[in-house]
């Protein structure tokens, strides 16, 4: 019913090139989640699928059906935007139901559906009020109750929850999640957040300079990702890379142990603590590994998190990797799999026991 | 606190009782001091005048002889005797309907077309401001010039097959071509204002309403005529002040006439009191109607349209 199809889409502002030949289908009822530093062109795209910002060149099929020139008021949309874009002039009964008077949704039936989803978001005793005597939290709930009155096939949240204070995020957040479960049809939602995407995606969409860089669940997308892009935009700290003769070498802070592996320790390294957080059930450390060279031709400097609090400032360690919490990337930053590359990975874990 | 000597602060001891009161005393009476200036003017040249015209307003005076009290006679000659006056009066109303309906209706329409940001649109801004530029004087003479029985704008509309038009010279059509003259004049000023506030309102508006699947008729009466309420409203007042004094256009370009045809109320005022048979008495209780007229359809223009009007 609301599967979203974008085929070879690209965009670009005056001479700039945002986004070249994309292509990304979303399923129906799924929460789909695009995710990336700032003007990596997330935003972009999702004002393509709306149609307010619409695509230089390229075919968007929502249900099989080609929008590319329909206006946004016809495509069987809604949005909800970071700044809300609520009508300030008129009361929040006025702003619900301003897109079915336009569609001539007749009077009794309109009401109807208003209380209804005003109840759904908790905005009944709010009614008669302006924008202007609402509460942040009101005012998003007001933008969102006009997005889900108008029964869209398709969703589309642009950083909804970004001006939100930090408690009511985490409130609005599980909300969300319960709204997309209640009325199953598909979310399109764009966050630079990284825990926001994990915690609400059903499907990740990565994005970095207007290129898909994966397309995977929160966990394929922490456990197996596709290139280093991916390794260090998931995951607080990011990923340790450093690199193994021309390929990458990987593996995640949270993953190193301190003084005893966890398991078969086939990645052994001697080092040195160099600075200490204490986060409160973790430990942040960062350690200079002996005879190891980083990314940046010095010498290697690794996050490690690790519940052991023990260790000072200065204070020598060994730290151990598990042969199967390494990961592998080639000299074009993409991942080397075992399964489908099985000679590969057998040097690079002979380069390991090498060194 | 001795020992170190401090170059520029005078040595510190404990006021005196009396010192303190004469401190305090002056704390007091600095900020009268300081805003006296200000109300010395406003009181002289606001204030002062405005009692003063009321006063004489009662009086028979031609700034030679004593002045003689009439009691409420010079506002029963008014509405009476002086026929000139009702038609100066009923002048200015047209003169003033005219201009806010047109001025309103065509800047608003002008900013919209200008809107967009274009080369063409920002050469066109400017060229469209410079009639505010002009002094009147110059303004009077070049239309004058055009509104010739022979003139530019006559030969345009023979051009095109039309009726040459008697502009100024006749009694008919003098005041409309006042109107146009001062409309000229004044739309590039209207528009500018008109044109930043339709810029100001967020695009994100526009784009929720597109995605409301909103017409552009709707669109504007609902989103942009609400988002531009409090900069319209502005525009009402201040055209419908300045059009209910308009002297200078009508001074120099027709002096009022032909007839009676484009005589204002402050033309009407200025005549009574500065030339032929002076009575300043009869033009002050003039002056003491137009105050009130204003007064009251200000009051009005506030009280019906404060609630149409969205303040952000």
């Amino acid at each position: 019913m609301g599967e979203i199809k974008l085929e070879n889409i690209c965009k670009s502002f005056g001479t700039t090139k945002v986004i070249e030949n994309l292509n990304l289908t979303i399923k129906d009822g799924e929460f789909a989640v695009l995710v990336g530093a700032s003007g990596c062109g997330k935003t972009t795209l999702l004002r393509i699928i709306a149609g307010i910002g619409p695509a230089t060149s390229g075919n968007l099929y929502i249900d099989g059906e080609e929008v590319s020139d329909l206006p946004p008021g016809e495509r069987d949309i809604a949005m909800v935007f970071q700044n809300y874009a609520i009508y300030p002039t008129m009361t929040v009964r006025g702003n619900i139901e301003f897109g079915l008077i336009n569609n001539k949704v007749p009077k009794a039936e309109r009401t109807k559906l208003v209380e209804e989803v005003a109840e759904i978001v908790g905005l009944t005793p709010y009614l008669k009020r302006k924008p202007s005597e609402l509460s942040g939290g009101q005012r998003q709930r007001v933008a969102l109750a006009r997005a889900m009155v108008k029964k869209p096939a398709v969703f589309l949240l642009d950083e909804p929850l970004s001006n939100l204070d930090a408690k009511l995020r985490g409130a609005m957040r599980s909300e969300l999640i319960e709204l997309h479960q209640r009325l199953g049809t598909t979310f399109v939602y764009v966050t630079h957040d990284q825990t926001e995407a994990m915690s609400m995606a059903d499907t990740i969409v990565l994005l970095d300079k207007g290129a898909i860089q994966q397309i995977a669940p929160p966990s394929v997308m922490y456990h197996d990702p596709d290139n280093v892009f991916t390794a260090q935009f998931i995951g607080t700290p990011p990923m340790n890379i450093m690199p193994l003769g021309e390929k990458f070498l990987g593996y995640r802070p949270e993953r190193v142990a301190l003084d005893h592996a966890y398991g078969d320790g086939f990645y052994r390294k001697a080092g040195n603590v160099l600075t200490r957080e204490m986060l409160g059930s973790e430990t942040l450390y960062k350690v200079a590994l002996e005879n190891t060279v980083g990314s940046d031709g010095k010498q290697a400097e690794i996050m490690v998190k690790s519940a052991d609090w023990k260790f000072k400032v200065g204070q020598a360690c060994e730290v151990y990797v598990d042969k199967d919490d390494l990961y592998f990337f080639d000299s074009a930053k993409k991942r080397i799999r075992e399964k489908e590359n099985e000679t590969v990975h057998r040097e690079c874990m002979d380069m390991i026991n090498r060194t | 606190m001795n020992s170190i000597s401090v170059q520029a602060r005078k040595p510190h001891r404990k006021l005196t009782e009396e010192e303190k009161a004469k401190e305090r005393r002056k704390q007091k009476t600095r900020p009268y001091f300081m805003v006296a200036p200000a109300m010395f003017f406003l009181v002289v040249f606001t204030f002062f005048p405005i009692v003063y015209l009321i006063v004489l307003s009662f009086f028979k005076y031609n700034l030679i002889s004593k002045m003689q009290f009439l009691g409420v006679d010079n506002y029963v000659r008014l509405f009476t005797v002086e026929t000139t006056f009702g038609v100066a009066l009923r002048n200015t109303a047209i003169y003033t309907i005219s201009l806010i309906v047109l001025l309103i209706f065509l800047s608003m329409l002008l900013a919209i077309w200008l809107e967009h940001s274009s080369i063409l649109n920002a050469i066109a801004q400017r060229l469209m401001f410079l009639p505010h530029l002009c002094a009147t004087l110059t303004v009077a003479v070049v239309f004058q010039w055009l509104m010739n029985d022979e003139g530019m704008l006559n030969a345009m509309l023979r051009f095109f097959h039309l009726p040459a038009l008697r502009w100024l010279n006749s009694s008919d059509t003098a005041l409309m071509s006042i109107i146009l003259i001062s409309t000229w004049k004044s739309l590039g000023y209207y528009t500018l204002i008109m044109l930043s506030s339709l810029k100001s309102i967020p695009t994100e508006l526009y784009e929720a309403a597109a995605l409301d699947n909103t017409g552009p008729v709707r669109k504007f009466f609902k989103i942009t005529l609400p988002m531009v309420s409090p900069q319209l409203f502005f525009l009402l007042i201040t055209i419908t002040i300045g059009s209910f004094k308009v002297f200078d256009t009508v001074r120099i370009i027709t002096e009022g006439g032909p007839g009676d045809s484009t005589n204002t109320v402050v033309l009407w005022i200025y005549n009574k009191a500065f030339s032929g048979t002076i009575q300043v008495g009869l033009a002050s209780a003039a002056g003491v109607v137009l105050m009130l007229i204003m007064a009251i359809l200000t009051g009005f223009y506030f009280k019906a349209l404060n609630n149409k009007i969205y303040y952000q």
